[in-house]
């Protein structure tokens, strides 16, 4: 180190080194993103809530300022009964999610249920998958008269009738309750898993027997884990678009997001009806997810004595076989069977119901993958291309936003660092929908309309959050003095950065990055707001062929989503691990 | 206080216990008998079978031999095709983690236990707020535990434990999460409540000073097997072997070789290398070693005294030379290491004495503090 | 109190921080001379760790100046703050602060690749500094797969490796559990005196600062109690709060009656109507007449069972723990409860009258 490098600069006045002092590396690079962020967070949710107060005239040429969507919202014939199929789909799949996930947990990481090392993996695929296409699979398997299973069902047993019907908000209930199992899967495996055995022993030791234990400790231990499950999956359920649109809208049963949307595209377009249902929903989902963040997630317990134990392990006896089976259907219904069912749909030019080894065809394949082909469809082959894109590039953008983030919530001090943790947090209260609204509200007049970047932005701000936790949970985990030995070694901050804490942070930004790949490309309900012609993603290639050519031809599109998918899950139990799901 | 087990029934009786993981043996041919309101440590390194054998008492481990009884009961009998789950057992135990029950009051986790064995409201009232008076957290009862510093935790796992009077307390190195002062705290109010209430306990720990301060028997293992049973005092002064004299307390070991013996004394002969001379040195114990045995000689570091110039009339013959190594002033005494020949003997002044490395003194012993063990 | 600052090497004048409206450093001032080892000692909150941090640089301060050498690390009033990684600063963390993603060989040579030194001479004064810390077989190693006193060598290997002017430690031992933490101060005290850096050490444990430092200095609410070598701190503690932070200390109020020579009087206990006098050592600044508080160590206390001229003090044994080499005694006297510390094999028991000896040497009388 030269002496030169260590005198400081005694030349200028003392004001002067105060104000160079503040403009460091650090202070610049913070601000710059705080000022990004709030824009691209709270922008579009302003003029959504300024826009739900504008009134469209009966002509549909002019606004007036006003209540009166509010007031339609309830005096609609639609809107009221949409809200309630909304609330009783919500509940449903909530407890149907519940005692999947909460059962599941409990079997792996408590019991001695042979296979269960093996399992979990394919316990989570469903996390990962598109829950539309999850509703397409179920379509073809549950369909009164088309339904593979009932068709099964009548050549088996020579019955008449059909065994299940799949297309009413029951049916929505059973695919999202399904998919979104995972979820509470995952919030409360770790907690069982990592739970100090002594707790539960020292109940044994004081004189309650197994059953009380487990009702009177184990349960209440792992409740604030199953609530959080709970909550986020209403939420989810609440902004789920796609399966309610394939398995419930055409048949009479209207929810908020089918409604939603109807309004920001359909030939009844009124952005600013929209606008106030997308309000309603959100302020519901936004408080949902505050009383889940303020008052649940803290009281979490096993986090506290959080070392790696060995938990106790139930032996089930023969009973192990029942739980070994019970897991195999889940992982049945949730994955196998609508995989299968998607494959065998795809190779038919048309589906009857029945499969036809003499009509197999890869006719579907080439229509929908082959872009050069003349007679490819256009809002297919650009989904994949487009996804592809939006999920390269906005993984990698939010992932550089969610680092620095994070690196200002916990390594920086100021007051714009509680602001910035609080809008981390803004997106994951508003479903994919409303958001959307808000951009095409916002957004709708500019240049940057009907471009990738719109959905591209979109997707970003409403899912920054999970990558951003990925990397603080990596954070937390590091002592700052890592870095601080780093300056004490002589390196400057962003030196420090590049070689010591970005390093550090590797698996949390891979895992980050993969999960959001992942979402990006089965993201659905954004981007049926915000697609035009020629800007489609996969899932609104989907939408299109399940809307306006035949299934078949959908079940093609959707095994195409499904395999690129399941690679990237692949690759996500390759470089990240569970612990990367539940930060 | 170690009762005599022959003239009362023992509260606790461990007989040839067997357990084993996979190949490991944890525990070997264990046998014990507590009398009512003893209090009874397993010492030893991690390891040697002292958790392993406490679990198998609380019925949290299964043994593969042997039998345990508590009071009149046998809880445990592989060969008899006896088990009874640690909830029959009518037990107390208190965990190294605490497991204070986060998601309950101070009050509600130390009633569990009486609410499970169905007492009356009034009687719970009572009880647990007798408990939580015997440890001095009447004043938190209905705090969350989770608001609870450390120590806090620990009492109110010990009230949890006592509060239903159980037949025998087990304690799993409850004070190794505690830092040093609250250790020392905890340690003697553990001895005081134990006394008042006068249940018997089996505590388990790694720490020899909490051992010797706490027991009135202590039982040493290493490798699962019992290397030796004894109050504290006894084990300190006549341990059995090098690994109790080492393990308990610090000590020096010389190996060297019995010459002849005189009554008591020991004539031995602490072989010198590399050109350096032998030592003969007097010296109790070696019972059963025959002249030519190979034996190993310990040491107190505070029946060693120091000398800066060779002393005179000292009435033995135990003066050896030596340099010192170094020095560590610990404030209340100075603790240092000797070089003799190619041998290191460790020494405590109660003064400051300003020694510098390489410096030449002697030591000295009496011949009745230099203990010669056969193993 | 000496704060000596001629000649010192590393100076700190009038250290002031403020962590919101708590004064953390209260206006402290200090000077080291080139090649020592000094330890800032003091329960947790008493301010050595953000005086530390303060020399660091890893916080801004408040008030007051901090120099080494001819170089200002920083002074608020002149708008002088020298960032970190310009002080030249060797430190070591408590967390040890180990970079997981390197090996050990690449975490010490960050330092020297960071000043941009030429690689033969890097992978030199790598080998050499791991050989002086006994590391060299584990230079390959990734970091996460070293034991926690290995980790605590390799860190100590990349502060030193630059050759800084300063070296910092933050209680760097407090992780390891005992028997490691014993044979780690003895190490670290070896390495320091081999490198001959200047030192400052952060601890709460008042052996490790006996046993390691050239001088201590005790610190309690931001500010400074004392300063001195360990044997002057332990057996000439100038107050009551000195005498009860370090070692374990008998301490009674009373009243001073006489000054005989300077620095020796006469002390007055009063209990239950008793008063007893007895001959003591005087710190700095006592005259006679005032009250002032006794302080004696359990060590110094001796019980013997026949009373003779020398004896003092009459008291009960109320009880005696054996601790293998010694025993740990409490004599009742009055309100008051001596603690004693006795050879095994006087076999002193609880319940026994027994006979204090005080020695006029070890009786001191200090501040309140």
């Amino acid at each position: 180190m030269t002496t030169e490098a260590l005198s400081p600069t005694r030349e200028r006045s003392p004001l002067n080194n105060r104000l160079r002092a503040m403009l460091t590396q650090e202070n610049i690079i913070t601000l710059v993103v705080a000022i990004i962020v709030a824009g691209a967070v709270v922008v579009p949710l302003a003029v959504l809530f300024v826009s739900s107060f504008k009134v469209l005239d009966p002509l549909g040429w002019d606004t007036t300022w006003g209540f009166g969507n509010y007031v339609e919202m309830f005096t609609d014939r639609i809107i009221p009964k949409a809200f309630l199929n909304t609330l009783i789909i919500s509940s449903g799949s909530t407890i149907l999610a519940t005692f999947l996930g909460v059962s599941l947990a409990w079997i792996n990481a408590r019991t001695n249920c042979p296979g269960r090392d093996y399992l979990e993996p394919y316990n989570l695929i469903p996390f990962f998958l598109s829950p539309f296409i999850g509703a397409i699979a179920w379509h073809n398997l549950g369909e009164p008269q088309t339904g593979l299973l009932n068709n099964w069902v009548r050549d088996i047993f020579g019955v008449d009738w059909a065994l299940i019907n799949i297309d009413n908000i029951y049916g929505v209930i059973w695919v999202t309750g399904i998919f979104f199992a995972p979820l509470v899967y995952l919030f409360v495996v770790g907690s069982l898993r990592r739970m100090d055995p002594s707790l539960e022993d020292s109940a044994r030791t004081t004189g309650a027997g197994l059953i009380r234990t487990t009702m009177t400790i184990t349960l209440p231990l792992v409740m604030p884990g199953i609530l959080s499950g709970a909550i986020i999956v209403f939420v989810t359920s609440a902004g789920e678009f796609g399966v309610p649109f394939k398995l419930s809208a055409p048949y009479g049963w209207e929810t908020l997001t089918t409604q939603i949307f109807s309004k920001a595209v359909g030939d009844d377009a009124n952005h600013f009806l929209g606008a106030a249902m997308s309000m309603a929903l959100g302020i519901i989902t936004v408080l949902l997810i505050w009383i889940q963040q303020r008052y649940i997630a803290p009281r979490s317990f096993t986090t506290v004595t959080g070392k790696g134990f060995r938990p106790n392990v139930l032996d089930l006896g023969p009973w192990r076989w029942v739980a070994f089976g019970y897991n195999l259907m889940f992982i049945a219904v949730a994955v196998v069977l609508p995989i299968v069912c998607l494959i065998i749909v795809s190779l038919h030019p048309v589906w009857t119901g029945k499969i036809v080894w003499a009509d197999i065809t890869t006719i579907n394949y080439v229509k929908t993958l082959f872009w050069w082909r003349p007679d490819a469809i256009a809002a297919a082959t650009n989904g994949i291309v487009n996804s592809l894109i939006l999920a390269f590039g906005g993984a990698s953008i939010a992932m550089v936003m969610a680092l620095v983030i994070s690196y200002m919530i916990h390594r920086t001090k100021g007051f714009g660092v509680r602001m910035l943790d609080f809008l981390s947090v803004v997106p994951i209260g508003f479903p994919g929908i409303v958001l959307a609204m808000g951009v095409l509200v916002t957004y709708i007049q500019t240049p940057i309309y009907a471009t990738l970047w719109i959905l591209m932005l979109a997707y970003i701000t409403r899912f920054f959050p999970y990558g951003q936790r990925n990397i603080s949970s990596i954070m937390l985990a590091i002592s700052e003095e890592l870095d601080q030995s780093s300056r004490m070694a002589g390196a400057s901050w962003f030196t420090t950065l590049w070689r010591i804490t970005i390093p550090l942070l590797k698996p949390g930004l891979f895992a980050g990055w993969i999960l959001l790949f992942i979402i990006f490309l089965r993201e659905l309900s954004i981007s049926i707001i915000l697609f035009t012609t020629g800007t489609e993603t996969l899932s609104v290639g989907v939408y299109y062929l399940t809307n306006f050519e035949n299934e078949p031809l959908t079940a093609a599109l959707s095994m195409a989503q499904t395999v690129l998918l399941l690679i990237a899950i692949y690759a996500f139990r390759r470089f990240a691990g569970r612990e990367a799901l539940t930060a | 206080m170690s009762m005599n087990a022959d003239t009362m029934d023992p509260k606790v009786s461990i007989n040839h216990l067997y357990k084993s993981y996979g190949e490991e043996t944890a525990v070997k041919d264990f046998n014990l008998d507590i009398a009512p309101g003893e209090f009874v440590t397993l010492l030893g390194p991690s390891g040697c079978g002292k958790t392993t054998t406490l679990r198998c008492v609380a019925g949290l481990e299964r043994p593969e031999a042997g039998e345990i009884r508590i009071g009149t009961e046998t809880v445990v009998a592989p060969e008899k095709d006896i088990y009874l789950f640690p909830e029959h057992r009518n037990i107390g135990m208190v965990f190294q983690s605490y497991a204070v029950w986060p998601h309950m009051t101070v009050f509600d986790n130390v009633a569990y236990g009486l609410r499970v064995r169905r007492a009356s409201g009034a009687e719970i009232k009572r009880r647990t707020m007798n408990a939580l008076e015997l440890v001095g957290l009447d004043q938190q009862a209905d705090r969350f535990a989770t608001k609870l510093s450390g120590g806090q935790r620990q009492r109110v796992a010990l009230a949890r434990a006592i509060v239903y009077e159980p037949e025998v307390i087990l304690f799993d190195e409850p004070l190794s999460n505690l830092d040093a002062k609250l250790r020392e705290q905890m340690r003697d109010e553990i001895v005081r409540l134990q006394k008042e209430v006068g249940i018997t306990s089996i505590f388990v720990t790694h720490d020899q000073s909490e051992a010797l301060v706490m027991s009135d028997r202590v039982v040493v293992m290493d490798k699962a097997v019992i290397q030796q049973i004894g109050d504290p005092q006894d084990i300190y002064a006549n341990p059995v072997n090098s690994f109790v004299a080492n393990f308990i307390g610090v000590t020096s070991l010389l190996e060297g070789k019995l010459l002849s013996r005189d009554g008591e004394v020991c004539d031995v002969e602490v072989p010198g290398a590399n050109g350096h001379d032998g030592l003969r040195i007097q010296a109790i114990g070696g019972e059963g070693a025959q002249a030519g045995d190979k034996l190993f000689l310990s040491l107190r570091p505070e029946d060693i005294t120091l000398h800066l110039d060779k002393p005179e009339g000292t009435g033995h013959g135990n003066v050896v030379q030596g340099n010192v190594i170094d020095t560590i002033y610990l404030g209340s005494f100075l603790e240092g290491r000797v070089r003799v020949g190619e041998h290191e003997i460790g020494i405590q002044i109660d003064h400051y004495e300003n020694l510098t490395p390489g410096q030449p003194v002697y030591l000295s012993f009496q011949p009745e503090h230099g203990l010669c063990l056969t193993d | 109190m000496s704060n000596e600052t001629t000649g010192a090497y590393l100076q700190v004048d009038n250290l002031v921080k403020y962590f919101g409206n708590d004064k953390a450093v209260d206006g402290i001032s200090f000077g080291i001379p080139e090649g020592a080892f000094l330890t800032l000692l003091g329960p947790s909150g008493c301010g050595k760790t953000t005086t530390l941090m303060s020399i660091a640089g890893l916080h801004t301060i408040d008030g007051g100046r901090i120099k080494v050498g001819d170089t200002v690390f920083t002074s608020p009033k002149e708008g002088l703050f020298l960032p970190p990684e310009k002080r030249d600063i060797g430190m070591v963390f408590q967390s040890y602060a180990i970079w997981p993603h390197m090996t050990v060989a690449e975490n010490v040579a960050y330092p020297l690749e960071i000043r941009k030194i030429e690689q033969p001479e890097i992978d030199d004064r790598v080998a050499d500094v791991l050989k002086l810390v006994g590391l060299t077989a584990e230079a390959d190693k990734l970091a996460t797969n070293l034991s926690g006193g290995q980790q605590q060598r390799a860190s100590l290997a990349r502060a030193i490796v630059s050759k800084p002017r300063l070296l910092l430690f933050d209680e760097p031992l407090s992780n390891l559990d005992l028997k490691l933490r014993e044979q780690m101060r003895v190490e670290l005290k070896r390495i320091q005196n081999e490198v001959g850096i200047t030192s400052i050490y952060v601890t709460h444990d008042q052996s490790e600062a006996l046993v390691m430092s050239d001088e201590i200095i005790v610190m309690s609410k931001g500010k400074i109690e004392q300063r001195g070598g360990p044997v002057e701190i332990y057996s000439r503690p100038v107050n009551e709060y000195v005498s009860n932070f370090i070692g374990v200390a008998n301490l009674l109020k009373g009243k001073v009656l006489e000054v005989n020579e300077p620095g020796q009087g006469l002390f007055e206990l009063a209990q239950d109507g008793k008063q007893v006098q007895m001959p003591c050592q005087l710190s700095p600044g006592i005259a006679a007449g005032e009250d002032a508080v006794l302080s004696v160590r359990p060590e110094n206390v001796h019980a013997v069972r026949e009373k003779d001229g020398d004896t003092t003090l009459e008291g009960e044994v109320t009880f005696a723990i054996f601790l293998g080499s010694h025993v740990d005694c409490r004599v009742q006297w009055g309100d008051f409860e001596w603690k004693v510390i006795a050879h095994p094999r006087t076999r002193l028991k609880a319940g026994e009258k027994v006979y204090l000896k005080f020695d006029p040497e070890h009786t001191l009388a200090v501040q309140p």
